[in-house]
């Protein structure tokens, strides 16, 4: 009875035996992402029309001249799904960028040094931990007041106590290695051991969750703004549309379907390409049963 | 003793990390622009007015004074008034809890029954081909579909074909897509890491089947991320579904403290964070307590 087969020798990857690629539905998950990033640019030159330009009847479902239908004011929907997922992807890799960089620089110097830094870095993360997610964004909405710097500060604020705990963790792995310890012997300083021996061999982590972050940052940003904290209309985001689609949900479906699927397509491609990137870059043995 | 020592130090963490949240909650509730006098007396209040409800809620006093007294009414168990309904906070975050807890009760049963299983089947046909490859894209649209947009259709497709909107099935049915998918793939993930160890080679050496294997040597080792992820989103819930809280109108903790953040209602914010970040921080201990007692090797590590 044949019940074990090992999966493709996952182990030789640690020796780098394997070519350095990721799986097809990774790369899937890349190319759909590239293709949102495309239409998010052809929204600069207005390449489905002026998102705020009144094209037709209202509430008209999609047909030629408007292929995702007209809102209630008689709006193209297609061009402004446009618009709103380059806001949306804007936002969200913007505060991906903020989190990756301040997690890389707490979360190293945190699990180098260890002692006092550690302990205070690490009971900042705690807090912001424990703090219920979307409700910290709510705050965070109604100090700054509503808008994109809003919706920008709440995604940072919700991705970076996991990032900083997994970048922390790998860099107290990384910190007890002979290499390190080589460094420092020979009378590398602080920046230059964190800079050059310790960082690119977290590099690895801060790529695979700067990727979940992005796909949790756009989830934030779609929330937020759905209730009416972050983006504000006229602008477009995937998030206000659904919004302003929900009130008319009854008469004009395509209002949310739209906006939605695009949300989810996003989302799920990233989501899919991190898969990808978490196996190329922390590879494991693997094997079934069956 | 050293046992002791630990919880000991756990317990103190766990403090010192409310103490924080307490700070920030009370802090980013203080630098909002627009205060309560604005929301409850309008914008033609006189100063007089505003002063004098300040000085009934204690508002007049210094920040830090105002901070001390609230701590010190919260460690006797008193979490305020409502500036708004004037009812003590306590009772009716305590009307809100049946409406949270059921929502989260719900979930987080479909997310043990239905993902646990799922992720242990995905993980043992992992070899490609063997299904698991459907069975990831599948858990991975779950964890892809941000409620808000999930609702909104579960919302616009019920209402459209003229169906039953009230109750709690359909809205813990969209909180629990997310719930069931990520406990699938947490599952998988350590169902994985569990199947390469040398005792599953031992017992598949022994020609044990693999239902047998997966009962006997797989389910226990590969408990503890589980647990510890069901702790986290029941935590997560018991905080209040905000959002499917808003779309299906339910009366939950969320949409109570959310609302109360609209209105600088500072007592009920205060409690209502305080509190969700108390279940929270609890959670973590107990799991970690219970993951200790079904695996051993970690308790002991931890």
């Amino acid at each position: 009875m044949k019940m074990l087969r090992s999966g493709r020798a996952r182990a030789e990857i640690r020796g780098g035996a394997r070519a350095r690629g990721l799986d097809p539905l990774s790369l899937a998950g890349l190319a759909c992402l590239l293709l949102l990033v495309l239409l998010a640019l052809g929204s600069l030159v207005d390449a489905a029309g002026d998102p705020d330009a009144i094209v037709g009847p209202r509430l008209r479902p999609p047909g030629p001249g408007w292929w995702l239908g007209t809102d209630n004011l008689g709006r193209s929907v297609l061009p402004r799904v446009m618009e709103g997922v380059g806001t949306t992807l804007l936002l969200s890799s913007a505060a991906v960028l903020v989190t990756a960089a301040l997690s890389a620089g707490f979360g190293v110097l945190a699990g180098y040094r260890g002692g006092y830094l550690n302990e205070l870095i690490m009971r900042v993360v705690e807090v912001l931990y424990s703090f219920p997610a979307i409700v910290l964004a709510v705050l965070v909405a109604a100090v700054a007041g509503p808008g994109q710097l809003a919706a920008l500060a709440g995604i940072v604020l919700v991705t970076i106590p996991l990032m900083t705990r997994l970048v922390r963790a790998a860099a107290v792995a990384v910190a007890g290695r002979d290499y390190v310890t080589a460094a420092v012997i020979s009378g590398a300083r602080l920046p230059r051991v964190l800079g050059r021996h310790v960082l690119p061999n977290v590099a690895g982590t801060i790529a695979v969750q700067g990727t979940y972050a992005l796909s949790v940052g756009i989830s934030v940003e779609g929330g937020l703004s759905f209730l009416g904290f972050g983006v504000q209309p006229p602008q477009a985001s995937l998030g206000v549309l659904i919004r302003q689609g929900g009130t008319y949900m009854m008469a004009a479906p395509w209002l949310i379907i739209g906006p939605g699927a695009v949300l989810v397509l996003a989302i799920l491609s990233i989501n899919v390409f991190g898969d990808g990137l978490r196996d190329r870059f922390e590879p494991r043995e693997t094997r079934s049963l069956v | 003793m050293r046992l002791l020592l630990w919880w000991g130090g756990r317990a103190l963490s766990s403090a010192v990390t409310l103490l924080g949240i307490s700070v920030l909650i009370f802090a980013a509730l203080r630098l909002m622009p627009g205060g309560f006098a604005e929301t409850i007396l309008g914008p033609f209040a006189t100063p007089e007015q505003k002063a004098a409800l300040a000085a009934r809620y204690g508002l007049d006093q210094s920040v830090l004074a105002q901070y001390g007294h609230w701590l010190a009414a919260v460690g006797t168990g008193d979490l305020g008034t409502s500036m708004i309904s004037r009812q003590p906070v306590a009772a009716e975050l305590a009307a809100r809890l049946p409406v949270t807890a059921r929502l989260t009760l719900l979930a987080v049963a479909a997310a043990v029954l239905a993902g646990v299983p799922l992720g242990v089947v995905t993980a043992v046909r992992a070899r490609p081909g063997g299904g698991g490859g459907a069975g990831r894209l599948l858990s991975g649209l779950g964890v892809s579909v941000p409620e808000f947009a999930l609702g909104s259709l579960v919302v616009f497709v019920v209402s459209r074909y003229g169906l039953q909107t009230t109750g709690y099935l359909l809205p813990a049915a969209v909180l629990s897509i997310f719930a069931i998918s990520a406990t699938a793939r947490t599952t998988r993930d350590a169902v994985l890491g569990v199947l390469v160890e040398q005792h599953i080679t031992a017992a598949v050496a022994r020609g044990e089947t693999p239902w047998f294997i997966v009962r006997h040597h797989v389910l226990r080792n590969a408990a503890g991320p589980v647990l510890t992820l069901t702790a986290t989103v029941t935590a997560y819930l018991l905080g209040g579904a905000l959002i499917v809280e808003y779309l299906f109108n339910l009366p939950g903790i969320g949409s109570y403290v959310v609302q109360a953040v609209g209105r600088r209602d500072y007592a009920v914010v205060q409690a209502g964070v305080l509190l969700a970040a108390a279940v929270f921080i609890v959670m973590n201990v107990l799991v970690d307590l219970l993951v200790g007692l079904v695996d051993p090797r970690l308790g002991r590590r931890a």
